[in-house]
């Protein structure tokens, strides 16, 4: 019981930071219809950015723990949030109207771009977060041990999925957002300023993968240019699962895949952890081809 | 105007006289394989590093055959789909021989390669059993193999009072064989086997397996994978607040490991290791440690880096004995002429097989200040 409990926390940390980088996915598939390759390659960023501010600004030492992480977390989501706008502007924008296949190359000409540009600033080595910078504690929760750091990724990354879900489903602009992810010439017609949204949307998907980023760093301590692409499968896999274009489809497929793995790997076997994922994810859409919470494609389709 | 023919015959023949030099000054390529990229780049970069340094005193000396001796660096990325095309790059550059690479699954994606271009290869880290158990003639290595390490390993372990062992690999070829190798021996030594597992490679989150391995209860666990994992392990294994003894396989004796595991988490551990740099003696280890020291301000951290210069090394020798760069004939002189060579790491001779006779596994213990120390 002990071990299960402790398996659970396991897998909804992982889970938790596939949920915020599947978000990325999910929501600029929902409007543009374009998987955004790059997504794996902002997150990485995101981790890189916390280790440069932390090396080089001692943050944690100055503004105590708490408040220095929320400085970071702030700093680190609004820097790869601008840079996501970047990327859009720069290698999707010109894309809009041209053939889907040609943005998919951009997406994979980006992500190539970005994994070789974070090799070559930061180096091929991987890189260690400064150890004092983190709160290094365990609690114990219903038996189970819970290390503060991850207790506090999992409150963080339920915390912003909050606000997500508030801001996409209970402000004005929101409802543009889902609007446009219904149908974007019909949302134009309907005086929505759909550039506004994808660049909302390039905005806040990447500001969640950059913080996902962060929170990686913040937990396991090593961070390495190659890190994107398997946190950016499983998170894409995550996407899928619960429904590409579905915000809350993005979450719950998240949390799930993290579960499935860590009690896969319990009762089963840890070799075949990744192959777990797919499977999960394979039995899935046979069922629901759509995913999990994926209706509205199947309405458009 | 007769005298026009003469001098054009002079101006020829001159010509020919300063090109016929300049053809037998042509440099001896070596090639290297190395992880410059990927998880193991601070390998890759050590391995590079200590190969240009010996290649450099070769020159010093005369370099070989009356050659130049030039190295020739390829990335194999620590990854096998890399390096096969990284060795096919130094098979069509025509290299005479190849040192490298260190992980075994990653040499062994290049071993057929080398051997159908009749290249001679001599790998410094890949310590699987079975890459020298193909027959391959022309294939070596500086580095002792995975079953005498599994000897080892159960050795140690039956030294201290741990009953129970739990063996977790990370599904490499070197990691797994070595794992197989140690639960094979387990048995012999009256100790059982607790649990017997795998983790993902490149994976950040080893909550799950460590959270499997804690409820089998094992005394002592023995992971044979990397160092990156193995830091990454230890340092969860302190946030779980479990103080389990790791011991680790050679594939974690790199400094890095204390860097992400932390101080406090890495303290404690124990590995297995032939001897690292700073404990090589003998008067060849001591002359390239203070070279190496003079050249690159800092010394050397990672033995395998050492074993590939060793690589380089052997191959002079085997080089001069067969006065040819010849693959056959160097692999037949590496079998041959190469008896009791003062290497770095100590003396050096291969068997029928290609695998290095007589080396020594050393145990470390990560001290409180994170510095791996021999333990007598």
């Amino acid at each position: 019981m002990e071990e299960l409990l402790q398996q659970l926390t396991n897998g909804l940390a992982v889970g938790g930071i596939y949920a915020l980088v599947a978000l990325g996915y999910t929501m600029v598939y929902g409007v543009l219809r374009l998987i955004n390759f790059a997504h794996g390659e902002l997150f990485t960023l995101g981790a890189y950015l916390g280790f440069t501010f932390l090396t080089s600004f001692a943050f944690a030492g100055r503004v105590g723990p708490i408040a220095g992480l929320g400085l970071l977390a702030l700093l680190v989501m609004g820097l790869v949030a601008v840079t996501g706008a970047l990327l859009e502007r720069a290698a999707y924008r010109p894309l809009r109207d041209a053939p889907r296949l040609s943005a998919v190359v951009s997406a994979l000409g980006a992500s190539i771009f970005l994994q070789n540009a974070l090799m070559l600033v930061y180096g091929a080595r991987f890189q260690v977060y400064p150890d004092e910078a983190l709160p290094n504690r365990a609690v114990r929760l219903f038996g189970a041990q819970v290390p503060v750091m991850r207790a506090l990724v999992v409150a963080a990354s339920a915390a912003l999925m909050a606000a997500l879900w508030l801001f996409v489903h209970r402000t004005r602009f929101g409802t543009a957002i889902r609007a446009a992810a219904i149908d974007r010439d019909a949302a134009r017609l309907a005086g929505i300023d759909v550039d506004r949204v994808v660049l909302a949307v390039f905005l806040i998907g990447p500001a969640l993968g950059g913080a996902a980023g962060l929170m990686v760093g913040l937990t396991y301590g090593q961070v390495g240019f190659t890190m994107g692409w398997g946190y950016g499968m499983k998170a894409f896999t995550a996407a899928i699962l619960g429904g590409i274009g579905n915000v809350p489809g993005a979450m719950l497929g998240g949390l799930l895949l993290g579960v499935v793995e860590a009690l896969g790997s319990a009762y089963l076997s840890t070799a075949w952890k990744d192959a777990f994922a797919f499977i999960v994810l394979i039995a899935v859409l046979l069922v629901r081809p759509t995913g999990l919470l994926g209706e509205r494609i199947a309405e458009k389709a | 105007m007769r005298r026009l023919p003469i001098l054009l015959l002079a101006i020829l023949l001159l010509a020919a006289l300063l090109a016929a030099p300049a053809r037998a000054a042509e440099p001896i390529r070596v090639g290297l394989l190395a992880p410059l990229t990927g998880s193991w780049a601070s390998e890759g970069e050590e391995m590079r590093r200590v190969t240009e340094l010996v290649a450099a005193g070769l020159n010093a000396r005369g370099g070989l055959l009356g050659r130049r001796v030039e190295v020739v660096v390829q990335d194999d990325g620590g990854d096998p789909r890399t390096a096969s095309l990284a060795a096919q790059r130094l098979a069509s550059a025509h290299v005479a021989a190849v040192v490298g690479t260190y992980g075994s699954s990653v040499t062994e994606a290049t071993q057929g390669i080398l051997d159908e271009a009749g290249i001679v290869q001599v790998a410094n880290g890949s310590t699987a059993v079975r890459l020298t158990a193909k027959g391959l003639r022309l294939f070596f290595r500086t580095c002792p193999r995975d079953d005498e390490q599994g000897r080892v390993a159960v050795a140690v372990l039956a030294g201290t009072s741990a009953k129970r062992v739990a063996i977790l690999h990370d599904s490499t070829s070197f990691a797994k064989g070595l794992a197989d190798v140690a639960k094979a021996g387990l048995a012999g030594a009256g100790l059982t086997l607790a649990a017997f597992e795998a983790l993902t490679p490149g994976d950040r989150d080893t909550t799950a397996v460590l959270t499997k391995l804690k409820a089998a209860k094992p005394d002592v666990v023995f992971f044979t994978g990397y160092y990156p994992e193995a830091g990454l392990l230890l340092r969860q294994k302190r946030e779980m607040g479990w103080g389990v003894p790791f011991l680790g396989g050679d594939a974690t004796n790199n400094p890095d490991l204390v860097k992400v595991a932390g101080k406090a988490a890495a303290e404690g551990f124990l590995c297995l290791s032939p001897p690292l740099p700073q404990d090589l003696d003998g008067p060849e280890a001591k002359a390239f440690l203070s070279e190496y020291r003079a050249r690159y301000g800092a010394p050397p951290l990672s033995i395998w880096g050492v074993l590939a210069g060793d690589g380089l090394r052997v191959l002079a020798r085997a080089i001069e004995a067969a006065k040819s760069t010849d693959g056959p004939k160097v692999a037949e002189a590496l079998r041959s002429s190469v008896k009791e060579f003062p290497g770095l790491t100590g003396k050096i001779s291969f068997d029928g097989k290609g695998d290095r006779v007589g080396e020594v596994h050393r145990v470390y213990r990560v001290d409180a200040s994170g510095a791996f120390v021999l333990r007598k």
